[in-house]
């Protein structure tokens, strides 16, 4: 097996490791937030849930696979190593970049829910009989 | 909750802001009845319906009036893309900057509505 090969395989490793692993933090602990979002509808929760993941795999998987061609020749086992970090740091910048957009999407969610039940911001000044209209 | 909103049609502006008002998405309903209407004296019988000339009035479906700096903030409250912004605005930093801008925007309506060329 040539150093290519053997970086492209461990490359694959860490990268689909490192998805699966902030794939499922992100399945079990926004799973809360989704329960408070849609007021305890469980199934509801559970269903978005599940499609926020399967869309964060889709969109990691398909990075990971787009970013894996080296382009240029890997001499050596140093070689090797240097270029499995850039592609590794890239992949876990990636990981982050779409971490924090699920959490972003999580509270706007959230806070939209919140809002919607709001009281009114201000007291009112009197109160007067009203005729059904 | 479902709010009634009592606007000066004598004044383009009022007119302007009732249309735009009209084409938002809400969060409770909003209805837009003209001042000193027979409509607007036959759903609030017991209101004092010389007031509501001077500023811009809500009244909910419970009887709760609210009415100037109020109004608006209920109005904002009210809007899907405002409501964030009616708690911003009431807040006690907020608060007195709202009601001064408010109560001027209030007062000098025909003048700015002239101004702004909206006047028929």
């Amino acid at each position: 097996m040539t150093i290519e090969i053997t970086t492209y395989l461990i490359y694959l490793a860490i990268s689909i490791a490192l998805t699966i692993w902030v794939a499922h933090t992100l399945h079990k602990n926004g799973r809360i937030f989704l329960v408070d979002v849609f007021h305890g509808n469980e199934p509801l929760a559970d269903s978005v849930n599940h499609l926020l993941v399967v869309g964060f795999y889709l969109i990691n998987f398909g990075y990971v696979s787009l970013a894996l061609k080296l382009g240029y020749e890997v001499a050596n086992a140093k070689e090797g190593i240097e270029a499995l970090s850039v592609k590794v740091g890239m992949v876990l910048i990636v990981l982050g970049g779409m971490h924090f957009f699920n959490l972003f999407i999580f509270s706007r969610m959230r806070r939209r829910a919140t809002l919607r039940n709001s009281p009114p911001p201000v007291m009112p000044d009197a109160f007067t009989a009203v005729r059904e209209a | 909750m479902a709010l009634t909103v009592l606007y000066d049609p004598a004044c383009g502006l009022c007119r302007r802001v009732q249309e735009w008002l009209t084409e938002l998405p809400k969060l409770v309903e909003l209805t837009l009845v003209p001042i000193k209407s027979d409509e607007a004296r036959r759903r609030f019988p017991g209101l004092n319906h010389e007031l509501t000339s001077n500023d811009l009035t809500v009244i909910s479906d419970q009887g709760a009036v609210y009415f100037g700096p109020k109004a608006w903030l209920m109005v904002l409250w009210a809007l899907s893309g405002y409501r964030e912004w009616s708690y911003r605005l009431s807040s006690p930093e907020l608060l007195t900057t709202t009601r001064r801008v408010v109560s001027m925007i209030s007062q000098n309506r025909y003048q700015i509505s002239r101004i702004a060329g909206l006047s028929r």
